[in-house]
């Protein structure tokens, strides 16, 4: 049983972190465009602001990994 | 480094104020400020005669930066020499006609272009009926349609040209053709009589004519053809000519141009310089800064030029607000390139640190241990050396070279001592990681970078000391922090028993006690702040899910040759995968470095705020003019 769950558990941390991290991205891509377009000065801000959700993601693959070394798959 | 400033004054006779600011201007290293008006100072009264001058200069600076922008003049360094009235609008009027002929010249230009857009579109279809239109041009008892429609309608064609035939007889004449785009050029010649039916049969086939461009709608398509064609055929020649006589005017008035827009940008400064100084009935004062370091220079070129009538005088420090200097950041010539990066964000305030030397040793070793690849490495080293010795000196593609030299550098070190070459490619010949394999060792990979971060935010947090130091209770706070994350780090420590575990009880008391005088300290937001802090040094985290995210994409790349049946197909998959690859490794460790300097780092000790230093001297006018402090 635990060879099933462990790498389904895994993927679903993965996927739903991916899943939450492009929504966040997403969300923030189209309004910071719609900055860029009136001020482009602000560029390095939104650049930043894209990358910080990324986090999520790199936090679910540390778990996720820690999930398969921990779990035994 | 920021440059230490000093903040002079200059007083001397009246009569020779514009000669001082002649002598300041060719010295180009003062950025003039306005001086608090005390004693009788007061300052320079505008004249309507001063203002109409402005005005001219300021307009004639335009026009000229038109005219060089459109005639697409070549950008030389030019000395300009102050003008008389007379100069002014002689050039006023002469940058006047060049803009205009320069815009009429741009208009042409961008008319011809949209038309030869235009008339393009419809060359195909021209070219491929062109000896039938040219026999159809006399049939004046007939009337030609053209008709384009997508290759996969073309049985709409076939069932209208049926039912025309069905309908008007056989004089009715369907020819079709294929276009290069697979597009159906069909052209049906009626008798004239019938128009009003073929339109009823086009629109029931739901097919249109092609409609004629502005200009030819009146005419037949059989008349129209022949000169569409030859204008097509036309139109380079007179793009020609546009560009002959706009290189020729370009030739003959460029340095003219570029002579009276430099003029007129420096009169326009040693107007505005005129106005931040402050005079008496018998006697001038201007205020400025510069960097510490030129003070004795500017004495010497004013003893020079001016003698002992213009006096210099360096303030003391009491005396000024360091929020008031203006920045010049200088770095050496290795981190200089790294002014670039640190340029993104706002200025640092004067007195504070300038994040440029941590920058250039940081980015690098972060984007190394990232990237951490012999192979990826070289490669990007040498585009690093190619872009140094193709890009000219002050060529962005320099600096970015510059940047990119020390990162490929650090990612050949790390790339030896995680055993990587273009992934696990290396291992095949003998390569063995020396610190660890990112592929498999997980762990030991996630605790170097969360070492990295407690390091790096502990770099940051003596920085932050550092900066506030005249804020002992910021400072303080910095340290009972950095204290405190210590101590966390050695609880955990010894909780893992690496170190004794017995130790484990002091340092989680300590850091419970150090709780309370952030408290104190920072009030409630302290707490939050901690915490901020414990996190930033999880989010270097990354640095590992990046760095084995990259190793397993090389890993795939190199398996790629055994998945197909062909060999050379295998490879050349394998190829674009690193491609692939290396393009990711450039972009994800740069995003991700910036954002650790940036958020993380920074955040400890970064104060933005800084005015730009903008000196007074000669310009060439042009609208890139004034730049970011550096020297």
């Amino acid at each position: 049983m635990t060879i099933l769950w462990v790498p389904l558990s895994a993927a679903l941390v993965m996927g739903v972190a991916a899943i939450a991290t492009a929504w966040a991205q997403s969300r923030i891509g189209a309004a910071g465009a719609a900055a860029l377009a009136e001020k482009p000065e602000v560029s390095t801000t939104v650049v930043i602001m894209i990358a910080i959700p990324e986090t999520v993601a790199i936090l679910g693959f540390v778990v996720a990994i820690m999930i398969l070394l921990r779990g035994g798959a | 480094m920021i440059l230490k400033m000093s903040r002079v004054r200059m007083i001397g006779p009246r009569d020779r104020l514009d000669e001082t600011l002649s002598v300041l201007q060719d010295f180009g290293r003062v950025q003039l400020d306005r001086m608090p008006l005390a004693g009788g100072l007061q300052p320079v009264a505008r004249n309507a005669s001063g203002d109409r001058l402005r005005r001219a200069l300021t307009r004639l600076r335009e026009d000229a930066d038109v005219a060089i922008t459109l005639l697409h003049v070549p950008v030389t360094a030019v000395t300009a020499h102050p003008a008389t009235r007379g100069e002014v609008a002689r050039w006023a009027r002469d940058a006047r006609r060049l803009r205009r002929k320069a815009e009429r010249l741009e208009t042409r230009r961008k008319e011809l272009d949209d038309e030869r857009a235009v008339l393009g579109r419809y060359e195909d279809f021209l070219d491929a009926f062109s000896v039938l239109l040219a026999q159809l041009a006399d049939a004046q008892h007939l009337r030609v349609y053209g008709v384009t429609v997508p290759a996969a309608e073309r049985a709409r064609v076939d069932k209208l040209a049926d039912a025309l035939r069905a309908e008007l007889g056989v004089e009715v004449i369907v020819t079709t053709r294929t276009l290069p785009s697979n597009d159906v050029a069909v052209l049906i010649a009626v008798p004239a009589e019938a128009r009003e039916r073929m339109e009823r049969a086009f629109g029931a086939a739901r097919i249109a004519e092609v409609p004629l461009p502005a200009g030819y709608v009146e005419e037949s398509l059989t008349q129209a053809a022949p000169r569409m064609l030859a204008r097509l055929h036309d139109i380079p020649r007179l793009l020609d000519a546009v560009a002959h006589e706009r290189a020729d005017a370009a030739t003959r008035a460029g340095d003219d141009l570029q002579l009276m827009r430099a003029a007129a940008a420096d009169m326009l400064g040693a107007a505005d310089a005129t106005e931040l100084s402050s005079v008496t009935a018998h006697a001038f004062a201007i205020e400025g800064w510069l960097p510490s370091g030129d003070v004795h220079a500017l004495r010497e070129r004013v003893s020079r030029s001016l003698g002992t009538g213009v006096v210099i005088e360096e303030l003391a420090h009491e005396e000024w607000h360091g929020a008031d200097a203006p920045v010049v950041l200088s770095n050496p010539r290795l981190f200089r390139p790294f002014e670039m990066v640190t340029s993104l964000l706002p200025l640092p305030a004067y007195g504070s640190m300038d994040p440029t030397p941590f920058v250039a040793v940081g980015f690098p070793m972060l984007f190394g241990i990232i990237l951490g690849d012999v192979g990826y490495g070289a490669v990007l080293g040498g585009i690093a050396l190619l872009l140094l010795w193709r890009a000219g000196p002050t060529s962005i593609w320099r600096r970015i070279a510059g940047i990119a030299l020390p990162c490929a550098t650090f990612s050949v070190i790390f790339g030896f001592l995680f055993g990587e070459l273009f992934g696990t490619l290396g291992r095949q010949w003998g390569m063995r990681p020396i610190l660890f394999d990112r592929e498999h060792a997980i762990i030991p990979a996630i605790v170097a970078a969360v070492g990295i971060g407690v390091a790096h935010t502990a770099l940051g947090l003596v920085l932050g000391m550092v900066s506030s130091r005249h804020e002992p209770r910021i400072a303080i706070s910095r340290a009972v922090q950095l204290g405190m994350m210590i101590l966390i780090i050695l609880a955990l420590l010894s909780a893992v028993h690496v170190l004794p575990s017995n130790l484990f009880g002091p340092f989680a008391i300590t850091v419970l006690v150090g709780f309370p005088v952030l408290l104190f300290l920072e009030g409630i937001v302290a707490p939050i702040e901690f915490f901020s802090t414990l996190s930033s040094v999880l989010s270097y985290v990354r640095i590992m899910a990046l760095g084995t995210a990259s190793v397993l994409l090389a890993s795939v790349a190199n398996e790629m040759s055994g998945l197909f049946g062909s060999v050379i197909v295998g490879v050349l998959f394998g190829l674009l995968f690193h491609l692939v690859n290396f393009a990711m490794g450039l972009f994800s460790p740069t995003i991700h470095a910036l954002r650790l300097h940036y958020v993380e780092f920074f955040k400890h000790f970064y104060s933005p705020g800084g005015r730009p230093y903008e000196p007074f001297r000669h310009r060439d006018g042009s609208a890139a003019a004034t730049s970011r402090g550096s020297s």
